[in-house]
Formats: C-alpha cells, sequence, structure tokens
C-alpha cells in the first residue's frame, strides 16, 4: 500500500512537472512575440524579424506571429519576406481576411501577377480544406455513414437510416477528395531576396543561370542541403539558396518534404 | 633544277620546249588558227607524297574565258592557286594570246591519283582536255629547287657557260605580313586598333589565315579594311613594298595586366612575275605583340564606361493628367566602351512609381572606338496629384585622357499632374523601397500570439484519402456480412427447422401488395402464406411465444383463403397483412 501512494506522488509530482514547464513554455512564448511586438513597434526591424523567427523555429506558428513579422519587414523595405510571411500566415489560417487583402496589395506593389504568387492551382484546394475543415467534415460524415450502416445491419428495417447511410457516405466521399487531391499539391518557396541568383548546380562554386524575381512563387522540386531547385514562370530551372526562396509548406527551420 | 643533275638532261626539257614553242609558232603562222585549244599539264607524273604537284591548265586563243573551273581531282588537293597568266605575241603580223591558270597540289595518300578532265565551254563549243594519271610514292621523288623557276627553261642561263661567268638571277620577290597596333599602353575598356597588313614587292594572287587570330583577354570588334586598290607604297628598312591592309580589328581590353596578342600565320599566293615563272607559295607569320593595360579604378556607383560621355534627360509630356504615364529617356552618347553598360541609373520619384526600363541603342564601331548613344526608357506612373520632381540622374565614367573617375548629370525634371485632391489620391511610396504602405502611420501588429491557428490541427489529405478508402471497405464489409450471417444462423438451425430463406425487405415489399391490383382472396391469403412460409419456414414443432405467433396467423390466413366468398374480405386482408407485417418486423 504504501510503495503503491509513493508511485502515485511519483506519477502526480512528474505530470504536475510537465504541465507547469508547457504553461510556463507558453507563457514565454507569448512574451517573447510581445517583445518582438516591441522592438518592431520602435522600428527595430531586424531584431524584431529575428524574434519572429526564432519563435516560428520554435513551434510556435501561427497567422498572427506572421503578419507581424510582415509587417515588420514590410516596414524594412524588404518586400519578398513581407510577401512569403503573409503567405505563410494564409496558410495557416486560409480564412484571414486581412492577410488576402494585404497578399493583394503587396503583389501590387511588386508588380507581380496573380499567376506569379499561385504556380500551383492544387495548393489553392489544400487552403480551402483548411479553411472550411472539410477533412473533419469527411471524417464525421463518413463515420456517421458507418454508423447509419451497423444499425442498419444488426438491428431492425428502416428505410430512412439506409438513405441516411447513403447520403452521409456520398456525402464524407466527396468532402475527402479536397483533400486528396490537394494533397497532390507540389511544394512552394518565396523568393524573398531581390536578385537571388538562380544556380546550375547545389554547391557554393555553381556558376548563376539567371536571377529570381523577388516575391514570385516558385514550385520546390528538390531538396538538397541548404539548396532547393525551383522551376520559376519562364520555366527556367535551377538551384537557390534556402535563404533566397523561404517554403511555404514547412516551417522556417524544418525540412522541405521530399520533391517530386 | 638540281645542281647535280647531267647537263645533257638538264638540256632536255628546254630543248623539247623550244621545240615545242617553234612548233606551236609554226602552227599559228601556218595551220588556220582555231578558235580555242586547251591544254592540261602537270610537271611530273611520278611523284612521292611529300612533293607538290603544278597543274597548268592554259587555252590558247583570243575568245579564251576568264576564268576555268578547277579539273575533279582524285588523291589530290589544292594546297595554293590558281595564278593566271595571259601571253599575247605577235609574229609575222599574226596575233596570238592563251591564258593559262597555274594550281599547287599535294598528294592525300601514296597510290594512284587523278586530274580529271577539264572542261572549258568557248562559244558555242565545249573544249576538253583528257585526265591525266598521277603515281603517288612515299617520301619524296622529285628533285628540289627553287620553286619560282619550276617552269623557267633558263635559271641556268646557257651564256653562263658560254662566257664562263655566272649571269645576275632575278632577286625573289619580298613579302612579309605584319600587326601593327594602335598603342601598346591602355587602359581597361580603352580601345586598340590591331591592323593586319602585307608588305609585299609582287602582286597577291591569294591570301589565307593559317590558324584563327585569338584575342584572350579582349573584347573583339570587328572592321572593314579599307579598300586597297594598288596597295599604298611604304618603304620599311630602306626597302620599297606596296602596303595592303588585310584585316582591321578593334580590341577592347577586359583586364588589367600585360596582355599578349599571339602571332598568326598566312598563306600567300604569289602571282607568276614573267612567262617564265610559276609563282609560288609563301607562308609568313607576324610577331608577337605585347600590350600594357592599366586597371581602372573601381569605386562604388561606377557604370565601367571608358570613354567620353555626355548625358541628357528627358520627359515625353511634362504635364499629365493622374493615372497617365510620362516617358522619362536617359541618353548617354560619346565614344568608348558604350557596348558594355548595361546597368540603367537607379530612378526614383518621390509620388510615382517607376518601372524597369527600356534600353535602345544606336552604335557605330570605329577605328576610334564604338561611338553613338544608348538610351535607358523609364515609364512613370504618377501615384498622386501636384508638382512632382524627376531627381538628377548621374553617369559616372573613367576618361582615359584625364586618368580619372568624372560624373555627368542631368538637370531635375519637372513633372506636373493634374486631377484629384493634391497629394491625396494615392499614397507617394517612400523613395528607395519597393513597397507602398498604405500609412506612415505606427505598424499594424498582432497582440496575441495565437499558437493554435485554425489549420494547425487538419488532417493530412492522404490520410484522408486513407480514411475515405477505408470506409468504403468497412461498408463493404457491412453489406456482406448479413448474409453470411443468415448462412452461418441457418447452418446452425436445428434438424428440421428450416431458417429463414427471404430478406426482410422483400417479404415486406410483397405484404404491401396484398388487396391491390384486384387481387382475389385466395390469392392474396395465398401471398401471405406463402411469405410467411418461405420467411419462418416450418415451425410445426416450434412451442415458442414465435412458433405460437406464426402458427395462429397462418391458421386465420387459411381460414379466409378457404372460406366460402360471402362478403368482402380486403378489410380482413390487410389486417392480415398488417399482422404478418408485424410478426415479419418483430421475428424474421
Amino acid at each position: 500500500m504504501g510503495v503503491r501512494l509513493a508511485r502515485a506522488a511519483v506519477v502526480a509530482i512528474a505530470l504536475a512537472g510537465v504541465l507547469g514547464g508547457s504553461i510556463a513554455h507558453a507563457t514565454t512564448a507569448e512574451d517573447r512575440f510581445r517583445a518582438a511586438n516591441a522592438l518592431a513597434r520602435h522600428a527595430d526591424y531586424p531584431k524584431a524579424i529575428a524574434a519572429y523567427d526564432e519563435l516560428a523555429r520554435s513551434g510556435f506558428e501561427s497567422a498572427a506571429l506572421y503578419w507581424n513579422w510582415a509587417q515588420a519587414a514590410a516596414a524594412r523595405g524588404a518586400t519578398g519576406e513581407a510577401l512569403w510571411a503573409l503567405l505563410r500566415a494564409r496558410e495557416l489560417d486560409p480564412g484571414d481576411r486581412a492577410v488576402r487583402r494585404d497578399i493583394e496589395r503587396l503583389r501590387e506593389g511588386a508588380n507581380l501577377d496573380r499567376a506569379e504568387i499561385a504556380p500551383e492551382p492544387l495548393a489553392a484546394l489544400a487552403r480551402w480544406t483548411r479553411r472550411f475543415r472539410l477533412d473533419l467534415v469527411a471524417v464525421v460524415l463518413m463515420a456517421a455513414s458507418l454508423a447509419a450502416h451497423a444499425w442498419l445491419r444488426w438491428r431492425r428495417w428502416a428505410p430512412r437510416l439506409a438513405n441516411l447511410t447513403w447520403a452521409t457516405l456520398v456525402l464524407g466521399l466527396l468532402a475527402a477528395v479536397v483533400p486528396a487531391v490537394g494533397s497532390l499539391a507540389r511544394p512552394t518557396g518565396a523568393v524573398v531576396r531581390r536578385g537571388a541568383a538562380l544556380l546550375d548546380a547545389a554547391s557554393p562554386t555553381a556558376e548563376a543561370l539567371g536571377t529570381l524575381r523577388e516575391g514570385e512563387v516558385v514550385p520546390i522540386l528538390e531538396t538538397s542541403g541548404t539548396y532547393v531547385r525551383v522551376e520559376d514562370s519562364s520555366g527556367a530551372r535551377g538551384w537557390a539558396l534556402t535563404d533566397d526562396v523561404r517554403s511555404l509548406t514547412a516551417a522556417p527551420g524544418r525540412r522541405e518534404r521530399a520533391g517530386y | 633544277m638540281s645542281a647535280h643533275r647531267p647537263s645533257s638532261t638538264r638540256r632536255l626539257p628546254r630543248l623539247a620546249l623550244a621545240a615545242g614553242v617553234a612548233v606551236t609558232l609554226v602552227c599559228a603562222v601556218a595551220c588556220p588558227r582555231a578558235e580555242a585549244a586547251i591544254r592540261s599539264e602537270v610537271d611530273a607524273t611520278r611523284i612521292g607524297l611529300e612533293d607538290q604537284l603544278q597543274l597548268t591548265i592554259t587555252v590558247d586563243g583570243a575568245s579564251a574565258p576568264n576564268q576555268v573551273p578547277p579539273p575533279p581531282l582524285g588523291n589530290l588537293r589544292v594546297v595554293g592557286g590558281p595564278s593566271v597568266s595571259t601571253q599575247v605575241s605577235l609574229v609575222n603580223g599574226s596575233l596570238s594570246q592563251s591564258r593559262s591558270w597555274t594550281y599547287w597540289l599535294q598528294p592525300a595518300a601514296a597510290g594512284q591519283a587523278e586530274v580529271g578532265a577539264v572542261r572549258v565551254r568557248v562559244g558555242s563549243n565545249e573544249e576538253t582536255a583528257p585526265a591525266i594519271a598521277i603515281e603517288v610514292v612515299a617520301g619524296s621523288v622529285k628533285p628540289r629547287r627553287p620553286a619560282r623557276r619550276a617552269m623557267d627553261p633558263f635559271a641556268q642561263d646557257p651564256l653562263d657557260e658560254l662566257f664562263g661567268r655566272p649571269r645576275g638571277r632575278v632577286a625573289e620577290p619580298r613579302v612579309f605580313v605584319e600587326a601593327r597596333p594602335s598603342r601598346t599602353s591602355l587602359y581597361v575598356g580603352e580601345p586598340l586598333l590591331l591592323t593586319y597588313s602585307i608588305y609585299t614587292q609582287a602582286s597577291v594572287s591569294g591570301l589565307e589565315f593559317g590558324n584563327a587570330p585569338q584575342f584572350g583577354g579582349f573584347w573583339v570588334e570587328d572592321l572593314t579594311p579599307p579598300p586597297n586598290g594598288s596597295g599604298e607604297p611604304a618603304t620599311v628598312e630602306g626597302i620599297g613594298y606596296r602596303r595592303f591592309t588585310v584585316m582591321l580589328k578593334l580590341l577592347f581590353p577586359t583586364k588589367a595586366g600585360r596582355l599578349t596578342i599571339p602571332p598568326i600565320s598566312v598563306r600567300l599566293a604569289m602571282s607568276r612575275q614573267s612567262l617564265f615563272d610559276a609563282g609560288f607559295v609563301a607562308e609568313r607569320s607576324t610577331k608577337p605583340i605585347t600590350v600594357e593595360v592599366k586597371p581602372i579604378p573601381d569605386t562604388p556607383g561606377f557604370s565601367g564606361a571608358v570613354g567620353r560621355f555626355k548625358t541628357s534627360s528627358a520627359v515625353d509630356r511634362p504635364n499629365l493628367a493622374l493615372g497617365e504615364a510620362a516617358t522619362l529617356r536617359f541618353k548617354v552618347e560619346g565614344s568608348g566602351n558604350l557596348k558594355w553598360i548595361d546597368r540603367a541609373p537607379d530612378v526614383s520619384v518621390t509620388g510615382a512609381k517607376v518601372y524597369p526600363p527600356q534600353t535602345k541603342s544606336d552604335l557605330k564601331t570605329q577605328p576610334t572606338g564604338i561611338v553613338g548613344s544608348r538610351t535607358w526608357e523609364f515609364v512613370v506612373v504618377p501615384q498622386t496629384a501636384g508638382m512632382l520632381e524627376i531627381p538628377a540622374l548621374r553617369f559616372s565614367y573613367f576618361d582615359p585622357a584625364a586618368g580619372r573617375i568624372l560624373e555627368s548629370e542631368t538637370a531635375p525634371l519637372p513633372l506636373r499632374v493634374e486631377g484629384g485632391t493634391p497629394g491625396a489620391m494615392i499614397p507617394a511610396p517612400p523613395a528607395g523601397t519597393g513597397l507602398a504602405r498604405p500609412t506612415g502611420g505606427p505598424l499594424a501588429l498582432r497582440a496575441d500570439l495565437e499558437a493554435r491557428s485554425p489549420g494547425a490541427l487538419s488532417l493530412p489529405g492522404g490520410m484522408v484519402g486513407l480514411l475515405a478508402g477505408a470506409c468504403l471497405l468497412l461498408h463493404a464489409g457491412l453489406w456482406g456480412a448479413g448474409p453470411l450471417a443468415r448462412r452461418f444462423a441457418g447452418a446452425r438451425s436445428p434438424a428440421g427447422r428450416a431458417g429463414p430463406r427471404r430478406d426482410v425487405r422483400g417479404v415486406l415489399r410483397d405484404l404491401e401488395r396484398v388487396g391491390r391490383d384486384g387481387m382475389s382472396k385466395e390469392k392474396a391469403a395465398g401471398l401471405i402464406e406463402r411469405t410467411i412460409h418461405g420467411v419462418f419456414g416450418s415451425l410445426d414443432d416450434a412451442e415458442d411465444e414465435r412458433g405460437r405467433a406464426v402458427r395462429q396467423l397462418l391458421e386465420d390466413v387459411q381460414l379466409v383463403r378457404y372460406a366460402p366468398q360471402l362478403g368482402e374480405y380486403s378489410e380482413r386482408l390487410r389486417e392480415l397483412a398488417a399482422r404478418a407485417g408485424e410478426v415479419v418486423r418483430k421475428w424474421a
């Protein structure tokens, strides 16, 4: 009995430590976010951006974080970086109207065509999925159809239940098609530096084939170390530094998923 | 001819040639002269692989053509010629004329070679000279001799032997090529004129560059040489020549240091000097040229232009309405390496959007450099009404004469924009940044991190697809589970008691048909009875509640079925069908 009590006490203390640490960590993230905002308000944009970057790399990503990052980058004159931050915010919260509005404003300011910031049409389906939670809708509908079908089989005959089964199944499958197709979109990245070089190889000694347009969104075909292989809107393919082309589909500091 | 050759052997070709000339002259006088005659002759029919063969095609007659196509060659290639000579003679008051084309041929391999038949159209007739077979052996079999005396029957003057002293020979004409730079010390980007000339004492009938000129470290522009005509007189080391300019290059050094222009080799086909001279092929080379290239300062903002330039700017519409565009033209003109300069000046107009420029060039390459102008055209779209100003534009260049970087600056240009409230239509972007913020106020920052974004918990699309597939599989399993369960239940039922044989939905549909479509009472009762039997089978031995209920129902149905038709039974039949439905729902 005494041993059991001691074990329970140890488990309770450990749980309390973990929960307390998480809460403290979250509090620290909020504090760091506010500190970064203060830096931005005092026009210390490089430090503010560095603080936002650190937060994102720590896993505390949110549309608000990238929104503020974009404001600081825009004030600093880094159009490409601001556009990237807003596009990343849109990835996290596709329903944010302010983000969409600022993306349009920056796009026009950078003389970019709509197609130049949306090279992957399937990516829009993925955003629709996230915006309208079509993934959860599909799962709920399919689960309901299964439950109705099971009820129908093992209980009594009910014509209305059969219709419900069919309807939920069809709707669930339709809802599941959108995220499934959206997941086929290639990963993309935004050019954040003016005059970013398009290289002929993923090597420090590579020669420049040309330059990428600041703010342009390009599909990421392959990754190799600190280089990504991209294709610009003119169809030219080459390698670029990950510092010049930042991923829109992966958080900062995380490796892009394998290319196609 | 070789000096070791016996004198009798040496005299033989001369005597043969003299006899031939005599016969020809006699024939020319005595015989009626033909319109034209063609001959194809070689200086040997057996040569070594290292020897050269001389082919002479001669057309006699006043109507000799100006050109004769070279004959087809087998195992031979042309290494020189043709040199053309014309002979005119007046004998006994009769004028005769002949024209000769001489080629120098080199065998390609040991074995048989052939000079093909020569066909020349003279007037309406085609004259033909037959083909000549040549034997080619390894090494060299032809005696070495000075080429220019190949056909000279007087190479060894018979008068030398007669008078016991040698007569003075005709001196070999001098010829050489020269590459002459306009300067040997210059700055990077400064033009250097390189002139290739031939100095010769004899006429040159052909020229061929042995190797392509290489100009490492230079950017090269070609210039057209001036028409030479008969050349210009020149004296080199006290010897007179005619100088012909054959190639002009304008070189721009691209790097500092000591650069070398390597020599080039030239093959020159020299025309024959006299009736008995066959001409010769001379190979000459230029001397290498070393050039000292001085660096130019590399300061921030320097355009890289070297030369003398001046700049100007203009705007096509100094007055325009808001929403319209103006074109700003920035022009650089002068002499230098303007072709190199691509970078446009930075143009930033407060209150207007400036689009990337288009470049137009009007440049000509001249011996003094590249002369002309380059113009950058910017489209300027005002973003606000009022008085705007296009700032002064600067262009820096290196002046080699001054030895330093100079700067040319245009005057600021006013731009009057009408329409709307001044400064209120579209906020002006801050100069120097590509981003136009709607306001210059504080940043619109969000206060809370909201780290749990709505999209953070989304399922991956592939996972959703897998779940959909699993859902379909489970549905299929459920559909298959019913019949399997019934079959399983039937297999476990006691002997003599048949399990249900029909599915419930079909049974209920059959029971709904009872009493419809004018069905007779016997037929309707029979339908109910068959349906109940089809569902429950035989329940004669069943003493449970289900068995009793089914048996009671069947008895009532049979009562109606076999009762005499004394009245209306439709209401009774609907009641029995309803009871049957309840029994089926409850017990099936």
